[in-house]
Parts: C-alpha cells; sequence; structure tokens
C-alpha cells in the first residue's frame, strides 16, 4: 500500500453525515402506511375502484407484491395498459408465484407498445418464461429499438437451446447497438447453458462470440469463460 | 483475464508502415514527461483515466482523491443536473489548469469513450447496481458507491456481470482499508482473539436513518425543465412518482423506492468488515432474528454456518466514532470506529498499534483509492471487490427483511434463498423501470 504524504493525500473535508436536513411534510393522500396493511381482498378493490387515485393503486400494487396471489393476477394485469401504473402493475405481478403471471404477461405482448412493452418483456425475461421465447424472436426484429433490446435481453436471461438458436440467428442479421446487445445477452445465454449441463452448446455460443467481430468486452467475456470452463477443476472428465 | 493479440491485416501493416515512414523524416521532439524522465512526472500512457456518473457531495470525495494523483487523471463527468456538471468540471478544470473535462447529461456518452479507463459511479443507490452493470458491458473498472445494491437479486447481478466481464469493482467500503479497522479485522482473522464468537456491527444511531423505510411520496411540485434537472433520468429504475426538489437535493434516502434504510446504510460499511474478520467473503449469515421495533434501540441477531454470531445494534458502543465495530473471540476482544481509536481487551494492549497521525477518515478513503488504482493496473482483486461486496449486502437484505417481518429467517447461502419462507423469497427482487435491467 502506498504511503500517505502530504502531497497525495486530499485536504480534510467537513463531513456532514448523521443529520437529516428538513423535508416538507407528506400531505395525507401520500401516505402510504393504511394501504401497506391491507390484505390481497382490499388491495384489488383499490385496483378496481375507479375513484382509487393513481397513489393508492400505485401502492396497492406494490402491497400486493408481499402478498398477492392468483386473484390479484386479473387486477394487475389490466394496469400494464396503463402509462404511469404499468410498472407497478409489473411490480406486483412479477413476485407471484403462480402460473397465471406468465400467461398474463404474455397475454400482454400483443396489447402494448413502447415502453409499456419493453416493461412485459423485461418482466417474462425475470420470470425465465420459456414459452415466450418465440414470441420474444419476432420482437427481437421490432422497429421500437427499446422493445428489441429487451426482447435480446429477455432471450438471453430465458436461455436453453432455442435460446442460443435466437441470438446465434440474430447475431447475422442485428448490427450496431442491437448486435451489442445480442452479443451481452449471448454471454448471460451461454451461462445458462453451462449451469444446466449443456456445455456443448455454451461453448459453441462462446465461440462466436470470441470472433473479432464481437464487441470488445464481450468477446473478451467470452475467450475468458471458455478459459475458465475447460480448466475448471470440475469440468467433466 | 488474458488478452489475444489483435490480428492485422497485410493491409492495415502497410498502411501503419507508410505512415512511420513519413513521420520519420520529420524530427522528433518527445518531451521528457511523456517518457516519464522528469523526477516524479508519470507518463500519459500510464495514466488511469475516470469519470464520474453522479458526482454529488460524497463523490467529491473520490473526485478529490483522483485529483490528488499524479497516476490518474479525471476527464468527464455525467449527470442529469446541469449545475452539479459545472460544478464538477470547474473544480477539474481549475486543479488541471485547462479546459478539458467534459460534461455529459448522460451516462452512455461518457461510457462510449474509450479512453476513459475506469468510472466513479456516486449516484442514489437506486442507481448502483444498474450502472455499475452497464458500465462493466462497456468495459470499464468501477468505483462504486455503497449501499451497492436496493435487493438480493440486485447484489448477485452484480457480482455476476463483474466476474462475467472481468473487470475491477471496489466498492465504497472504505474502512475496509482503514488502518484501525485493518488492525482489527487482522486480529480476528489473524487468530489473536482466539475463536471468534461474536461479531457487532453498528446499525446508526437514533439521529439517523431508522432501519425501515417508507412508501409515502413527498407533495407533486412542478418539474424542471429536462436540461436543468432531467427527472426521468434521476428516477432511473425507480418506478415514477411526481417531482419534488427535496428529492434531487439530497433527501431521498428514508423512501422504499430510492433508499435500503439504516441497515444497509449502515451495515454496508459495518456488517461488511465483520465478514472480512470473519473471513465469510463468500458467504453469508445463515440465520436472522430481530428485535425492537423502528426506533432505537434495535437488534438483528445474525449466526453464520461456523457458528459465530454478528449483531446489528444502533447502541451500546463505546464511543470510537460512527460505524463502530467490535470483534469477540474467546481470548479477548477489539472495538474501534471512525476516529480511529482502538479498544481492546487487558490482554491485547501489547498489541495496539501506535495512533495514526493525520485525518483518520480521509486516510481511509485515499487507502481504498490507492488499493483500486494499484489492482487496475495489476488486474488483483481490491479489497472490496465484487463478490465480497455482493455477500455483505446480501446479509444485510436478509437482515432487513427479517427485522420487517418481525420473525426469524433461514438463509440458505448456497440455494441463495429463504428456507420456507415463501413471503421473505418473494422480498429478494423488485422490477425495475425500463429500460434499466440487471442483464
Amino acid at each position: 500500500m502506498t504511503q500517505a504524504t502530504q502531497e497525495t493525500v486530499p485536504p480534510a473535508k467537513k463531513r456532514g453525515g448523521g443529520q437529516r436536513p428538513t423535508t416538507p411534510p407528506i400531505p395525507p393522500e401520500f401516505q402510504a402506511a393504511g394501504i401497506m396493511k391491507l390484505d390481497s381482498p382490499e388491495l384489488v378493490q383499490i385496483l378496481k375502484d375507479p375513484g382509487a387515485t393513481l397513489f393508492q393503486r400505485a401502492k396497492a400494487c406494490m402491497r400486493l407484491a408481499q402478498v398477492g396471489a392468483q386473484e390479484a393476477v386479473p387486477a394487475l394485469a389490466a394496469l400494464l395498459s396503463d402509462q404511469r401504473l404499468a410498472d407497478y402493475a409489473r411490480f406486483g405481478l412479477a413476485p407471484i408465484p403462480d402460473p397465471s403471471v406468465d400467461d398474463a404477461l404474455r397475454g400482454a405482448l400483443k396489447k402494448v407498445k413502447g415502453k409499456l412493452l419493453a416493461g412485459v418483456i423485461d418482466s417474462i425475461g425475470q420470470r425465465k418464461d420459456a414459452k415466450a421465447v418465440d414470441a420474444l424472436a419476432k420482437l427481437m426484429y421490432h422497429a421500437d429499438a427499446e422493445v428489441a433490446q429487451a426482447a435480446v435481453a429477455a432471450i438471453g436471461q430465458i436461455s436453453g437451446p432455442r435460446s442460443a438458436e435466437i441470438l446465434l440467428d440474430g447475431l447475422k442479421k442485428t448490427k450496431g447497438p442491437l448486435r451489442a446487445a445480442a452479443a451481452a445477452a449471448g454471454l448471460v445465454s451461454a451461462e445458462g447453458l453451462m449451469a444446466s449441463g449443456d456445455r456443448k452448446q455454451a461453448f459453441a455460443l462462446y465461440d462466436v462470440l470470441s470472433r473479432m467481430d464481437i464487441p470488445r468486452p464481450v468477446r473478451l467475456a467470452a475467450m475468458h469463460s471458455t478459459i475458465a470452463a475447460e480448466t475448471a477443476l470440475g469440468r467433466p472428465r | 483475464m488474458i488478452e489475444r493479440a489483435e490480428a492485422v491485416t497485410r493491409r492495415q501493416f502497410a498502411r501503419t508502415a507508410a505512415q512511420a515512414g513519413a513521420l520519420a523524416a520529420a524530427p522528433m521532439i518527445v518531451p521528457s514527461s511523456v517518457l516519464g524522465r522528469r523526477a516524479g512526472a508519470v507518463p500519459p500512457s500510464d495514466q488511469i483515466l475516470f469519470g464520474g456518473i453522479g458526482i454529488g457531495n460524497r463523490g467529491m470525495s473520490s473526485v478529490a482523491c483522483i485529483l490528488s494523483y499524479k497516476d490518474a487523471r479525471f476527464r468527464a463527468v455525467a449527470d442529469v443536473r446541469n449545475e452539479r456538471r459545472e460544478l464538477i468540471k470547474s473544480t477539474v478544470d481549475k486543479r488541471y489548469q485547462n479546459s478539458d473535462c467534459a460534461m455529459y447529461s448522460s451516462h452512455e456518452e461518457l461510457l462510449a469513450r474509450e479512453d476513459i479507463d475506469g468510472v466513479v459511479i456516486a449516484t442514489g443507490d437506486r442507481w448502483h447496481t444498474p450502472m455499475s452493470i452497464i458500465a462493466a458491458k462497456a468495459g470499464k473498472h468501477i468505483y462504486c458507491e455503497k449501499p451497492c445494491s436496493m435487493t438480493i437479486q440486485e447484489s448477485q447481478a452484480l457480482a455476476e456481470a463483474v466476474r462475467r466481464y472481468g473487470v475491477v469493482y471496489q466498492a465504497g467500503c472504505q474502512r475496509r482499508n482503514g488502518k484501525n479497522f485493518v488492525f482489527a479485522m487482522e486480529l480476528a482473522r489473524g487468530g489473536k482473539l482466539g475463536k471468534l464468537q461474536t461479531l457487532h456491527c453498528n446499525a446508526g444511531t437514533g439521529t439517523t436513518w431508522p432501519p425501515i423505510t417508507t412508501h409515502d411520496w413527498l407533495p407533486a411540485e412542478p418539474e424542471p425543465a429536462k436540461e436543468v434537472v432531467d427527472w426521468d433520468r434521476w428516477l432511473g429504475p425507480s418506478p415514477w412518482r411526481p417531482y419534488n426538489p427535496a428529492y434531487v437535493q439530497g433527501r431521498w434516502r428514508g423512501y422504499f423506492d430510492f433508499h435500503g434504510g439504516g441497515i444497509l446504510e449502515w451495515g454496508s460499511h459495518t456488517a461488511d468488515l465483520c465478514q472480512y474478520a470473519n473471513d465469510a467473503d463468500d458467504t453469508e449469515p445463515v440465520e436472522y432474528e430481530p428485535k425492537g421495533e423502528n426506533t432505537t434501540p434495535y437488534f438483528i441477531y445474525c449466526r453464520y454456518a461456523n457458528g459465530v454470531k454478528l449483531v446489528h445494534r444502533d447502541s451500546g458502543w463505546l464511543g470510537l466514532g460512527t460505524c463502530s465495530v467490535r470483534f469477540e473471540g474467546d481470548n479477548g476482544w477489539v472495538e474501534t470506529g471512525d476516529t480511529g481509536k482502538i479498544e481492546v481487551s487487558e490482554n491485547l494492549k501489547s498489541e495496539l498499534p501506535p495512533p495514526e497521525q493525520g485525518n483518520a477518515f480521509n486516510l481511509t478513503l485515499h487507502y481504498h483509492w490507492r488499493d483500486f488504482i494499484e489492482c487496475i493496473k495489476t488486474r488483483s482483486r481490491p479489497r472490496s471487490h465484487a463478490t465480497a461486496a455482493a455477500n455483505t449486502h446480501i446479509g444485510c437484505h436478509a437482515a432487513y427483511i427479517a427485522y420487517l417481518l418481525g420473525r426469524r429467517l433461514t438463509w440458505d447461502p448456497a440455494k441463495q434463498e429463504f428456507v420456507g419462507d415463501a413471503e421473505a423469497n418473494r422480498m429478494r427482487s423488485r422490477e425495475l423501470r425500463p429500460p434499466w435491467r440487471l442483464v
């Protein structure tokens, strides 16, 4: 460790830790404590109530992330097309361990657009819904760059042989930022294949990602991953 | 990381050789500073170039370190607030006596610069993991302020991305390199305390952020022009809420969308030191039991698989400063904090080092930054590397979840899930607002 000297140590600065500046009081309409104690049936009622405010529905979504179950899915899914509430709806849906969530997200792929579509795709990727991978393969070529990038990322997260096939095909057909995103997604997909024991497919993906026409950070990562996997003590012999 | 020499075509070689031939015809004057021949000079080719993203008051401490080093330069700043961009630029330009510091309203432009080797990420907490992943994907080395993550899943994604791209990552958990803390940790690791029994980490005091965050919103105010404050970018991965200047002025802590609460705020420093003392950088505690309401005092009793206990507590310290830690073994104990003072059991008093001269807090940050810079040069892992930071934060998030639920939880480090507690497992992650994601 370099010995500190007067020339190298920055001058002392006044510390401001430990004190909270004053903030404006929270208005009653923005106080969430009551909603955050409710159970699922009451929260679903709030979502369905046309008189509920944006704040109330947003917080109902967040509480449903903790306590929601299958019966909350329709009310949450109905908000996936709401400009302000779509992200809150995904927040509430994503942790619910019921296949109806995946059905709802897949169903929303054809109903929403733009950022909302990108968000739905992100949640599909989070849940690693393999049933969506062919729909995502089409969205990979969407005219909206945000949607296309979300699609490649989700395909990478889902991983598996079909994901690898789609990404390899995408690397031939795309260019620029989308191709860079496909390459990055390829790394994620390859890791998933390696973890599931499909070394052959993983190495095939790493081999393509190691080529000179791949962005440098991905290329180096692919080469490093190949060497690490080939030399790991726990590798199959 | 292994690098392969890039293939050069014959045409490229011929073109380069012709250019070199043309240059060779002209007299060449090379300043001695370029060759590092002036005493103390570092050739520009050996300088590590940094950019800063979201440099607020805390980030300025890191920028000040960079500005004081001969082997590093600060080249660019990206911030959603134009007043911060201009302040950082004027500070940097004044130091270097030029006008070279570039300003960007978006991080993308900064990260696209091939000359930038590394970045300082000093945004609000909500951005720490997504921005670190974006920087890793761009091949940049990363110094990121703590807390490093908002959830258990973010902690995992952070470690995966850094490992995947092979960049050097240093979390802003600078006390890992502070001399008094290093002394205490080495007493524990080296066996001088005997078999470790209990590690204590300061979980904050009653005057700072309580453990549990709020879901409230501040009153809505008109959004400023985008070129003044880009509110959408400021929110980043957090869900939309109406604008209020207090958030942007630094008063975002305490809100669920932006902050992990007091346990993360303090534990990212203090529990982190306990992790290292217990040689537990690759794991986290397996049991968490909270005691106390959302006020002071409160305790969270944790236990590692190796039997060592970890206690998050906000009271009962010896007054050695903020971020205190105490390590107890069956052969003695040590306690220290941000004042730099160290107290030990009677039998260990002969081990005490002489007091460090100078401001302990500033020196600690300087040592941490030197550690990071040397590791960039050598491609080693710095003291607060991504895996260590990730596991510290997973432990703190688990402690917070136990505290929030008000019940004992068991954590499986191998499976990265809570055992038999679906409600707790649902709290391991949260959705991000597009286009920000964790891959």
